[in-house]
């Protein structure tokens, strides 16, 4: 007889409401996924929304993601009027990609992660609790806040608020240039400097002599992620899809369905290759399609990881930090423009060159891609959203299904299963909201 | 004793909860109370007896009445955090799904507005809730405390012909500025509660309405409102301008 049980788990201390569902027949795991609750629409609700109306509407997407979502919205508004959008507005843009990812980095790091870290390293028994997490290490928990605070208010001066921002719009940034707030941000960055300095030599201290899981290794997977001649770029670029040093493939944004495409009415992205391949975006997938960050100390620090760790999904928490650390970098660089100092005029969007466009960015978790189509009224008429944690589902539930049937096997605990496969989850930093979109 | 604290999402984007996550006093709130369920950021499902629930997000599927009725029969005061919470908020845009703001299924002691609700605002309400005492949210609309107030025209008859300024036309940190209605953008100030510090208005842009209405009677602040101003065909015909952030009670 077939004994079939359903197990089902809410995800704790990821962004949104995911479950793990666990299939056990004949007392063996078959299967393990990783499901998220239906999409809220937004894809359908935009239809007959004027374009200038879309970036605002779409930041509400994801409240970590917010930047992110607007920029590519305005990006792909921006390819159908063929406009060239002002430096000093795509320079701006880019401290607002910086602000979002340090805030969410951050908070994905200390409540999410490290807890998980502590207990698959054998720090401690059980995870820490935000309480117990907030006293481990006092200096750790004020750099922390001062890094969460530092991408707010990075948020608040360009973007005129913290979460779902006023300034970016179709054309460009709103902006009126102030030398003090641009000596405030960049005060803030040198901060973040410091303290990311401190975190990073600190986990290198904690874990890089410890061995990671074999559990937590990557398959083979094709590196997707937005790229600039090799440097790492969250903003400008072509994509790239990485499969080893020998086999890459590049191409612009608008050719993007060439490699992937997406039913609207569906779950998941399609990718136009061997089914058995999968795709990964996000931190693990810039790092490996990036050749040099051309920061000394990021060589030196990612030094202190072997093969056994930068092979697993554990590396993802490592190489977040480090994320964070070349864009606070960046955005020194950026505020030393002399361009932020002048007071510009925006394009004005009067003439429509092009009935769709395409706009991508790489958002905290990946590469996010936005496809409008408009109908004669200039107004929308398909949207398509492609989301970086819908990409990495696959990996996702590859890894915890095989993970699940090895410790199920072995031990038999089915709530220890349901425990250690969240860790995996959670090393990928899912963005429930996005996808739920 | 420290008061204890659940804060659950519903439907929505988390952004409340990422807002109140980063707060300069969210340490000062860990160490003042006792979180006893926040999924987040802590691993505990069950659901106990607390002091304060703050619920973000809509009601979009049935499955999470359930939840909100359980945390409401174990709260002794229930807030609703944010726009989509109180009003529904961005989902109202939605014509396929159901969405509900919380308020029509549990009673609830207070609304913290805003998509997301701004910092002070949000920071001052969690230290009064935590220090047990009354919040108080402003009933005045968002024109009065406005910048542009001065040369607003008490007999409105604007013709409005946008809900947006052209981005050339976006002029910052200049004296004496029209009033939006006056020219001709469509601002929802007149009929949207006060509280954000106009940050939109400041920034060239004119208030979308996500504070969401001062008023329980928002269909008939308006149609007020609307027999101030002429909209254009094209504007009329648009969907979700007014409803953007929360839903008619009576729709068809």
């Amino acid at each position: 007889m077939i004994v079939l049980l359903k197990i089902v788990d809410v995800c704790t201390r990821v962004e949104g409401h995911g479950t793990v569902k666990i299939l056990v027949q004949n007392d063996e795991i078959s299967s393990v996924d990783f499901e998220i609750g239906s999409n809220r629409g937004f894809e359908s609700f935009l239809i007959g929304k004027k374009l200038n109306d879309v970036p605002k509407i779409v930041s509400r997407i994801c409240g970590l993601c917010y930047a992110s979502q607007t920029i590519a919205s305005c990006k792909a508004i921006e390819n159908m009027f063929e406009i060239a959008v002002p430096e000093q507005s795509i320079l701006l843009r880019y401290l607002l990609l910086f602000g979002e990812l340090i805030k969410s980095h951050t908070m994905h790091f200390f409540f999410q992660s490290l807890p998980d870290l502590f207990q698959i390293f054998e720090i401690s028994q059980k995870p820490f609790s935000p309480y117990e997490l907030i006293r481990y290490d006092s200096q750790l928990t004020t750099n922390v806040y001062e890094l969460i605070k530092i991408g707010n208010e990075i948020e608040r001066i360009f973007g005129g608020r913290s979460v779902h921002l006023i300034t970016p719009i179709p054309g460009g940034l709103i902006y009126l240039p102030s030398r003090k707030n641009i000596s405030i941000a960049r005060k803030y960055f040198q901060r973040a400097i410091i303290n990311l300095e401190w975190i990073i030599e600190k986990f290198i201290d904690v874990f890089s002599n410890h061995v990671p899981p074999k559990e937590y290794d990557l398959p083979n997977v094709m590196y997707l992620g937005l790229n600039n001649f090799d440097n790492f770029d969250r903003y400008r670029g072509t994509l790239k899809i990485k499969e080893n040093e020998r086999n890459s493939i590049e191409f612009a944004e608008k050719n993007y369905s060439s490699y992937f495409e997406k039913d609207i009415n569906l779950r998941g992205i399609d990718f136009h290759f061997d089914k058995s391949k999968r795709f990964l975006v996000g931190p693990i997938s810039r790092y490996k399609i990036t050749e040099n960050y051309e920061i000394d100390n990021i060589n030196t620090y990612l030094e202190y990881f072997d093969k056994s760790w930068q092979n697993g999904v554990l590396f993802a928490n490592f190489l977040r930090l480090l994320e964070m650390y070349f864009e606070s970098q960046q955005g020194l660089k950026i505020l030393d423009e002399p361009v932020l100092n002048r007071r510009i005029i925006l394009p004005s969007l009067t003439s429509l060159k092009n009935s769709e466009g395409v706009g991508v960015i790489e958002a905290p978790r990946g590469m996010l891609l936005h496809h409008y189509y408009v109908d004669d009224n200039s107004l929308i008429k398909k949207a398509k959203i492609f989301i970086p944690t819908e990409i990495n589902i696959s990996i996702i539930n590859d890894i915890i299904t095989k993970f699940a049937q090895e410790l199920y096997n072995k031990t038999g605990d089915i709530n220890l299963v349901k425990k250690k496969i969240q860790t995996v989850i959670r090393a990928f930093d899912p963005c429930i909201s996005c996808v739920a979109h | 004793m420290k008061p204890r604290i659940i804060i659950i999402s519903l439907t929505s984007c988390s952004g409340c909860i990422s807002t109140l996550i980063s707060l300069d006093i969210f340490p000062q709130f860990l160490e003042r109370t006792k979180i006893i369920h926040f999924p987040f950021i802590l691993d505990v499902e069950k659901i106990e007896d607390c002091d304060i629930a703050l619920v973000e997000g809509c009601i979009s599927e049935d499955s999470e009445i359930g939840l909100l009725k359980e945390v409401r029969k174990h709260a002794k005061k229930v807030y609703a955090l944010g726009t989509c919470a109180a009003y529904g908020g961005i989902l109202s845009l939605s014509n396929s799904r159901n969405i509900k703001p919380i308020s029509t299924y549990i009673e609830i002691d207070g609304i913290i507005p805003g998509c997301p609700p701004p910092s002070k605002l949000l920071g001052n309400i969690l230290i009064r809730l935590i220090e047990n005492k009354d919040t108080i949210l402003s009933e005045k609309v968002l024109c009065s405390s406005c910048p542009l107030r001065g040369n607003m025209e008490e007999n409105l008859d604007a013709d409005i012909i946008k809900i947006n300024p052209n981005p050339d036309e976006i002029v910052l940190g200049e004296e004496n500025l029209d009033c939006f209605l006056k020219r001709g953008i469509l601002c929802l100030g007149p009929i949207t509660r006060e509280g954000c510090e106009s940050k939109c208005i400041k920034l060239g842009l004119p208030c979308e309405g996500c504070m969401g209405p001062v008023s329980k009677d928002f269909t008939s602040n308006i149609i007020n409102f609307l027999s101030l101003v002429s909209l254009s065909e094209d504007l009329k015909n648009y969907e979700g301008i007014f409803y953007r952030f929360s839903k008619p009670k009576l729709r068809r």
